[in-house]
């Protein structure tokens, strides 16, 4: 009896303790950064988090910055955030760019022949439909109907219903870009739920339709332009969609709607936004209080950080001999650069004459000249006296900022080799001996140095640098050049006739040089004139600091929009794969207006502005060119020269209405928004991106550049997905 | 400090020990031999116990024993198998004894899930090792102790950094982006195999010393009672334990060992580095300027000898009548790289004492253990091959620590350049302390008044929490900001705790009326998985927050269990097998899975028509069963709709605020089991009274949908690749072993053991609907570009085949650089040309071992050997072009020598050039010993032994070590060669 009630006691026990226990099944997430879909709308809070996560998903790679956590799996997560995926997609692919980076399949992209297996484009595509799917995400979620049934109240409704028309708006945006790079895609909306199955394929006219019409329809829930909060979307950020949209639309569905461009284009222009006064302020890190930005992708060096976005703009546009920190950063990853066809956007090549051309600097023995100008520092390379013909006799130029100038010879990097000084306590005989007493100049300023080992002597003598010969006006008086300390280079900027030049110090012929071959090394032979074919202003700068002495003649342009850097970078480019071939651009910085470095020197405080002001001004002109009603051409010039003399700082550069054309207007475009992702779509709509009409250096794969075909003006629908939804056919051309 | 401590304490503890053997008094030498009554031959182990006391020996290898013992005692001898006798001294000086088999002893026991077996019950793939048959000379970790031993096992150790983990794959792996791991099963508490950060090794909780047995089960029949997780076969590890009238007796094991290098990366001499850069770069001094001037091997700069030594102490004996052993273990572990080691402590407790008549049995196990780990940067290695040669390790001049490095004209570190190695491993201090106990009390109870029954509760736990952290001086170049400040400091912790509940009845029944036994077990189990940890990184001033994460999770596993075994006339044997798991990774609709198994087997041996003189066993054994996986990727709510919240790094500005962000995340709803099933069909054998011993089993495992890791259809999910149940592959196999005693005299012994595996593996399924255009899963992550891969999952292929180009040669066997066989013949070469070129995996794998013994002295070796697995060099398509040495941004690096053969300008990751037939035979051990004998009057046994680990490998591989699991060697710590010296005392 005892034994059957425990037994009964035990077996209650043991069934109460295992149905509690399987209980224990239903858990849910203990992690605080873990919410449950069923809570995590409970909280009125919470839906402006999910937009803050619909706008991060064009800034950010994943949950935790600037990697970790990444919203997408397989590729490499900093080249698949989503600016980066369509910054490469518009830039690489066009004069404006190329890479120096041999990853993967990247190089395709110059030469124009991706395939559907490409992990970049397959990358970019999901990243788009990633987006997609969060937007879809959030307005099936804050649908009214489903407000109500958490009992959120009218103002609450209120604030969500616009969260939901900016959701609308992202979901637009990047369905925009889907059409534009991709033609057919799949077509998901918030009416499908999420789970697997196999989405229909819309035509891109359909799209195109889908878009105008979602774009339309919240037009005016939207809050009126600049009255949101920053980097939230307002009504412009709608309208300049559409203005795209219609822009391109001749290419899109092949129904020209340049009408309609200028309706939404006007509507930006009249909006009240005004153009900021420095062009430059709209790359640099505090570029969220520049004006006429109307769409940014925000980013932060400690809040918002990631590989792509900014970080790769600018960390990969230094490389070579700039300065990392002129750009607010630790180093360059020696990445981007620009075609020679590209620089011709800003510069007549025909007048350029340089010498960076030629391959770095020679190796010619050397002598060091540690002195009291420098820092006593036999080690520093930059101030030395060469001997081109390894003779013993060195030659060289060295800038002495101070009267009281002191210095010595030294034949290795260091104090532990041979030094050579004036015998004389004066400093000034001439004569060598080891070690010696310091060689003292006397005066300020740029001098002549002469060496000679073999016989022991010195001379040193001051120059100042002049221009002259007929192209000057005169053969007797120099134009004086100026020395620039900071980049150690003697410059001019004068109007020149056709004719000839040469350069001379001291006003006297004592010593000049000029350029026989002409190979951008200046010389002393005979016959040496330099020649001046076009009339006009130029900049002339000459550098007799390195054994090699160097000059540069390019027509002058006061084109503020020109941030090359071509010091020690050749304009030709033999090997895509080298830094230093193409020039380098210096737009982007992660430094401020004022000067000050951002906040972190990797990760840049500057924002990509997606939409700008300028895009608007000349939208309108190009769709005034192309025959669209309610605009007129004197408005459109008038716009367009807005923009050159904000570049110019004043009326130089403005243009007449003859020169108004749309070749015109797309070399505008280069110049005024190089690297702002808009050059694949400019090239498509102006039929120059795949054939022959234009082509540029590596374009096709070739050095020259040649076309390829035109189905290359799509991108192709990644064979990953073609294989994983069974309703996608490929574009033509590709398999 | 703290070392001397312990040391001074278990001084102490052995002389208390000690001091009971002096306070006795009329005593008398006692010696004699002890053999088998049948052939004579003597018995080594037999326990002697003088009667009443916890005094006692043990019988050497001869059996004989010399006992000093009082003059009236009685000896009580005893040893598994043998009936025990009781003998009175009365006097006597020599007492010989004959002892006789108890027939029922013999029963050989086998652990199985929940429970044990007689072996000649067991009707599924079970192999068990116990002490005798270790690894001899294995030091570090526990799963050397088997290495090679098990037909259908392999183990590979991930490197060879100090306690590194290691790959264990019991018949192929059935898994693709599940776990592959097989359950660890120790002392009856299923184990955390997903490692602990700061921990590579599960399996360095335990001292090798504290392990008595191994056991694996391969088979479904065996695997099946643990459902769920037994896809990937099952791991039960039982430590030592103390016994009832066992004398008290202490052992001592120690060792000294020192490992080196065995090979470094083959790269260019400065010489011919010195040469090939002026020969590729003449033209350019901005290349040629960066040579230098010293002459470096860097490889050399980066390895030590490494000295290492290992303690284990250990009691065993009853106290109060209370069984118990205590051990406790000391290893100072250094490694081969610099700046790498550990520092171990373990500590085991057993007690097991019997209460209410034997009825209630107790048994504890504490297992505990604390590592202090040095980690080196094992970046260095790869560095290492990398770097000019020509370049000084140390530069006065250089703010970087004073090491040389790469700077560009504005002295700042060039980042793309290779960083120095030395300061790699020197100027990064990366630390941790891991803390582990694993434990479990079972009560097992035999019901008063139904003793056939057994009610077990078995409660368990597995605890362990690391902190660990990673310093950086700000002037490391690799870390180098002028603005913030630079350098790197990390700190982290991770907890983890499991907890285990196992409560089941155990019926067996021998009816002897029908001839029949039954052996039944019913139960349920309750497993609670909970893990936490944080991260904390900023630059060394604290300004710059790198990474601050931490997260927590936890799952549920509840199951139901039942087995059945039937045997009927000693020699037909079935066995069934339920499990129902109920996992919380899975939503209510999936969340159960029911995984049965149901085996037969025939005792041939025992037949009549059988001649047991040449058959000592026969048995054939067939089975079926299914079982699951349920471990993946480190997310426990795979089907819940859920959001994520960013870091503070990871937030997104609105107006002037930054706002944190929720990212929901992908999900399968449906998300289920992937379920294997498994065919069995094996034969044990034993011939000629069992001189030769082994067996053969053939399988056949096929696994059915799959946790994969694909892409959605773009669009319709929350992510781009999504885990969810699609595809099917299958392993067969065939499974080989002999174990033979080639002599065995009264002093020379000698016995061989050879297992031979061959395994083939096939994906047969991977989409929802059948495409054969689809090219597959990429898997195979390489280094060298971003994002390369070189294998790929593919219908019609064996997991991991490498996907790549088929080189073309000229005429003299140089490779042409980027030209490979149009093999789609479309006239153009592209992707599509790449081809499905071998796998990782081996067809083949054998293990063998030799155990020889004379006299007193023994000799052994094991080793294993591969066929059939190919690697990717990796090293050498990373590093081996002309495009690699020379860097524009200002730097130079070398090269491998394979740069010699392919001459290849730019890399070229994907051809077939790279890859090699990594076969390989390793011996991995080679071990002499010493046993001393009558040493103390016979009562202290005392053994030395030298061994060498990883004495050779044969190999065609040109790279560094062709055992690489994953196929693709790139930057693996290396293997070092161990010289060890090592004694053991047992009194």
């Amino acid at each position: 009896m005892k034994y059957i009630k425990m037994r009964a006691i035990t077996v209650l026990a043991v069934i109460l303790a295992i149905a509690a226990c399987t209980k224990d099944l239903d858990t849910v997430p203990l992690d605080k950064d873990v919410i449950t879909s069923a809570s995590v709308y409970e909280d009125f809070d919470s839906y402006k988090m999910v937009l803050a996560k619909l706008y991060a998903g064009l800034s950010l790679s994943g949950q935790t910055g600037p990697h970790g956590n990444n919203d997408l799996s397989g590729l490499d997560e900093g080249f698949g955030q989503y600016l980066r995926g369509y910054w490469y997609a518009q830039e690489l692919p066009t004069d404006e760019c190329i890479i120096a980076w041999n990853d993967l399949t990247l190089k395709d992209y110059h030469e124009q022949d991706w395939t559907s297996s490409d992990p970049f484009i397959a990358n970019l595509y999901y990243r788009l439909f990633y987006q997609i799917a969060l937007c879809n995400e959030f307005i099936r979620e804050s649908a009214d109907s489903k407000l109500d049934e958490r009992g959120m109240n009218a103002t609450q409704k209120e604030e969500i219903a616009e969260y939901r028309a900016e959701a609308r708006f992202l979901r637009a945006l990047s369905y925009g870009h889907a059409l534009d790079l991709f033609g057919n895609v799949p077509f998901v909306t918030e009416e499908d739920k999420v789970g697997s199955f196999f989405p229909q394929q819309i035509m891109r006219a359909d799209l195109f339709d889908y878009v105008e019409s979602e774009l339309l329809a919240i037009e005016t829930e939207l809050p009126v332009p600049m009255t949101n909060e920053y980097a939230r979307a307002d009504q412009a950020a709608a309208w300049m969609v559409l203005a795209k949209l219609y822009l391109n639309a001749e290419v899109y569905i092949g129904t020209p709607k340049y009408t309609e461009t200028i309706t939404y284009a006007k509507k930006v222009i009249d909006a009240g936004y005004t153009l900021d006064t420095e062009w430059e302020n709209l790359f640099l890190a505090d570029n969220h209080t520049a004006d006429g930005i109307i769409f940014p992708i925000a980013f932060d060096g400690v809040h918002t950080k990631t590989w792509g976005g900014t970080t790769f703009i600018i960390n990969s546009a230094v490389g070579g001999s700039m300065n990392p920190e002129d750009f607010g950063i630790s180093g360059g990853w020696a990445g981007i650069r620009v075609t020679k066809e590209l620089v011709g956007k800003f510069i007549n090549l025909e007048t350029l004459k340089k010498k960076g051309d030629l391959p770095g600097r020679k190796a010619y023995p050397v002598l060091y000249v540690p002195g009291s100008y420098q820092g006593w520092d036999p080690s520093d390379a930059t101030t030395v006296v060469a001997s081109v013909n390894d003779d013993g006799k060195y030659e060289g130029y060295l800038w002495f900022p101070d009267a009281d100038a002191q210095f010595k010879f030294s034949n290795a990097p260091d104090w532990d080799h041979s030094i050579f000084g004036d015998v004389d306590a004066s400093g000034t005989t001439g004569t060598l001996t080891k070690p010696g007493n310091n060689i003292v100049a006397g005066a300020a300023g740029y001098y002549k140095v002469n060496v000679d080992t073999v016989a022991l002597t010195y001379t040193i003598e001051k120059t100042d640098w002049g221009l002259i010969g007929d192209a000057t006006g005169s053969w007797d008086v120099d134009q004086d050049m100026t020395y620039d300390a900071v980049e150690g280079v003697w410059e001019l900027i004068v109007e020149l006739g056709t004719g000839s030049i040469k350069f001379r110090a001291n006003n006297d012929w004592v010593i000049n040089y000029g350029d026989a071959e002409p190979d951008g090394i200046l010389d002393t032979e005979s016959d040496n004139n330099i020649a001046i074919s076009e009339a006009g202003k130029y900049e002339i700068k000459i550098k007799l600091g390195s054994p090699d002495y160097t000059y540069t003649i390019e027509q002058f342009s006061s084109d503020g929009r020109i941030m090359f850097y071509s010091d020690g970078q050749s304009l030709e480019i033999d090997d895509v794969f080298e830094f230093t071939e193409g020039w380098a651009v210096t737009k982007f910085k992660n430094i401020t207006s004022t000067g000050a470095p951002g906040s972190d020197q990797t990760h840049p405080d500057t924002d990509f502005p997606m939409f700008r002001l300028a895009d608007a001004y000349l939208m309108y002109a190009e769709a005034v060119l192309r025959g669209g009603t309610g605009g007129d051409a004197a408005t459109a010039l008038t716009y367009v020269n807005m923009l050159r003399e904000r570049a110019y700082g004043d009326a130089n550069g403005n243009i007449t209405a003859d020169d108004l054309d749309l070749d015109f207007i797309l070399d505008e475009r280069a110049r005024e928004f190089l690297w702002e992702a808009h050059r694949r779509t400019d090239l498509v709509r102006f039929g120059r991106f795949s054939n022959t009409t234009y082509t540029w250096a590596w374009k096709g794969g070739s050095k020259e550049g040649q076309s390829v075909e035109s189905f290359y003006d799509l991108y192709p629908i990644p064979a990953s997905d073609v294989a994983a939804n069974l309703n996608l056919e490929q574009n033509d051309g590709y398999y | 400090m703290k070392q001397n401590r312990v040391i001074r304490k278990l001084f102490f503890l052995i002389l208390v020990c000690f001091i009971p053997m002096y306070v006795m008094g009329q005593e008398i030498v006692v010696s004699g031999k002890v053999t088998d009554v049948e052939d004579g031959i003597g018995i080594p182990g037999v326990n002697i116990v003088v009667k009443g006391t916890t005094m006692g020996t043990t019988t050497d290898l001869d059996g004989n024993f010399s006992l000093t013992v009082s003059r009236d005692a009685t000896l009580v001898f005893s040893f598994i198998g043998y009936t025990a006798q009781e003998i009175a001294v009365n006097n006597q000086s020599i007492i010989n004894v004959s002892m006789v088999l108890d027939i029922q002893a013999l029963e050989e026991v086998v652990t199985i899930g929940y429970g044990t077996a007689r072996k000649q019950d067991a009707t599924g793939s079970v192999t068990a090792i116990s002490t005798d048959d270790f690894n001899r000379g294995a030091i570090f970790s526990p799963q050397e102790l088997v290495a090679g031993k098990i037909a259908g096992v392999q183990i590979t150790n991930s490197g060879g950094a100090p306690g590194a983990g290691a790959t264990i794959r019991i018949r192929g792996g059935s898994s693709l982006s599940a776990s592959n791991d097989p359950l660890i099963v120790i002392d009856g508490v299923p184990v955390d195999n997903d490692g602990i950060s700061g921990m590579r090794n599960p399996l360095s909780t335990i001292h090798p010393n504290d392990i008595q047995t191994f056991t694996i089960l391969k088979d479904a029949s065996a695997t099946a009672i643990y459902g769920s997780r037994a896809s990937n076969g099952v791991i039960i590890i039982e430590t030592k334990k103390g016994k009832k009238d066992l004398p008290f007796k202490i052992n001592y094991d120690a060792n000294f060992s020192f490992g080196v290098i065995t090979d470094y990366h083959d790269v260019l001499s400065t010489d011919q580095f010195r040469e090939v850069i002026l020969e590729q770069f003449g033209s350019n001094p901005n290349a040629t300027n960066l040579l230098g001037e010293a002459n470096t091997d860097w490889q050399k700069e980066i390895y030590q000898t490494a000295v290492s030594t290992d303690h284990n102490l250990s009691f065993t004996g009853s106290a109060m009548s209370i069984p118990y052993r205590v051990s406790i273990g000391y290893t100072d572990q250094k490694g081969i790289l610099k700046t790498s080691g550990l520092d171990r402590y373990t500590g085991a407790l057993s007690l097991n004492p019997s209460f209410l008549d034997d009825h209630l049995k107790v048994n504890v196990n504490v297992k505990g253990m604390r590592i202090k780990n040095q980690f080196a940067n094992q970046g260095a290695v790869g560095a290492a091959a990398d770097f000019d040669p020509t370049q000084p390790v140390k530069d006065p001049d250089s703010p970087y620590g004073g090491y040389f490095t790469w700077v560009d004209a504005f002295g700042n570190p060039i980042f793309t350049a290779t960083s120095n190695p030395v300061a790699m491993l020197n100027m990064r201090d990366d630390q941790s302390t891991v803390l582990r106990s694993i434990g479990n009390l079972m009560l097992d109870y035999q019901v008063h008044w139904l003793p056939e029954l057994k009610a077990k509760l078995n409660l368990g736990y597995d605890i362990s929490s690391s902190e660990g952290t990673v310093d950086v001086p700000k002037n490391a170049a690799w870390a180098y900001d002028n603005i913030y400040g630079g350098g790197q400091k990390t700190e982290y912790t991770q907890g983890k705790k499991n907890e285990l509940l196992d409560f089941y009845f155990n019926y067996v029944k021998d009816l002897g009326t029908v001839d029949s036994r039954i052996d039944a077990t019913a139960g349920y189990s309750w497993q609670h998985f909970f893990r936490e940890g944080t991260n904390y990184t900023t630059n060394v001033i604290g300004t710059v927050v790198d990474d601050d994460s931490d997260y927590k999770t936890e799952s549920y596993l509840v199951s139901f269990f039942g087995r059945v075994n039937y045997v009927f006339k000693d020699r037909y044997l079935v066995t069934f097998t339920l499990r129902e798991d109920g996992s919380s990774r899975f939503s209510p609709d999936n969340r159960w899975g029911l995984f049965p198994s149901v085996a037969v087997a025939w005792d041939i041996g025992d037949e009549s028509f059988i001649n047991p003189d040449l058959f000592s066993v026969l048995k054939l054994r067939v089975g079926w069963g299914i079982t699951g996986q349920q471990n993946i990727s480190n997310n426990d709510y795979p089907y819940l709709p859920r959001y994520t919240a960013s870091e503070d790094n990871a937030q997104y500005q609105f107006g002037s605020t930054f706002y944190t962000t929720l990212r929901p995340e992908g999900y399968d709803a449906n998300l289920k089991w992937e379920e294997t099933t498994t065919y069995n069909i094996g034969l044990d054998f034993g011939l000629l009274k069992n001189r030769f011993t082994g067996a053969l089993d053939y399988y056949y495992r096929v696994t059915d949908d799959l946790i994969n890791f694909i892409p959605v259809p773009a669009g319709t999910n929350l992510t781009n690749q999504i885990l969810t149940n699609v595809g099917d592959l299958y392993n067969t196999g065939v499974e080989f072993t002999i174990n033979a005693k080639a002599i065995s005299r009264t002093d020379m012994y000698w016995e061989v053991g050879f297992n031979a595996t061959y395994n083939k593996n096939e994906i047969t399924k991977l989409t929802l609907y059948e495409d054969p255009t689809y090219i597959g899963v990429p898997a195979g992550g390489i280094s060298g570009g971003v994002g390369n891969t070189i294998q790929i999952h593919t219908v019609g292929y064996p997991k991991n085949s490498f996907f790549v180009y088929q080189q073309v040669y000229d005429e003299s066997g140089d490779p042409i650089e980027g030209l490979y066989v149009d093999r789609n013949g479309d006239g153009i070469i592209s992707e599509d040309d790449r081809y499905r070129y071998k796998k990782a995996d081996p067809d083949v794998y054998l293990g063998f071992s030799s155990f020889f013994q004379y006299k007193n002295f023994d000799f052994s070796f094991n080793g294993r050997a591969n066929i059939g697995n190919y690697v990717y060099n990796n090293q050498y398509s990373s590093n081996g072009t002309y495009s690699g040495l020379y860097n524009s941004a200002g730097s130079l690096s070398n090269s491998t020598t394979s740069l010699l053969d392919s001459k290849f300008q730019n890399p070229r990751y994907h051809t077939d050039f790279y890859m090699e037939n990594g076969s390989f035979l390793r011996m991995d051990n080679m071990t002499l010993g010493y046993n001393f004998k009558n040493l103390l009057s016979g009562t202290l046994g005392l053994r030395i032994y030298a061994s060498v680990q990883n004495v050779f490998v044969i190999t065609k591989y040109q790279g560094l070590d062709p055992e690489v699991s994953s196929g693709v060697d790139n930057n693996i710590y290396p293997r070092p060669r161990t010289f060890l010296f090592g004694l053991r005392l047992e009194y």
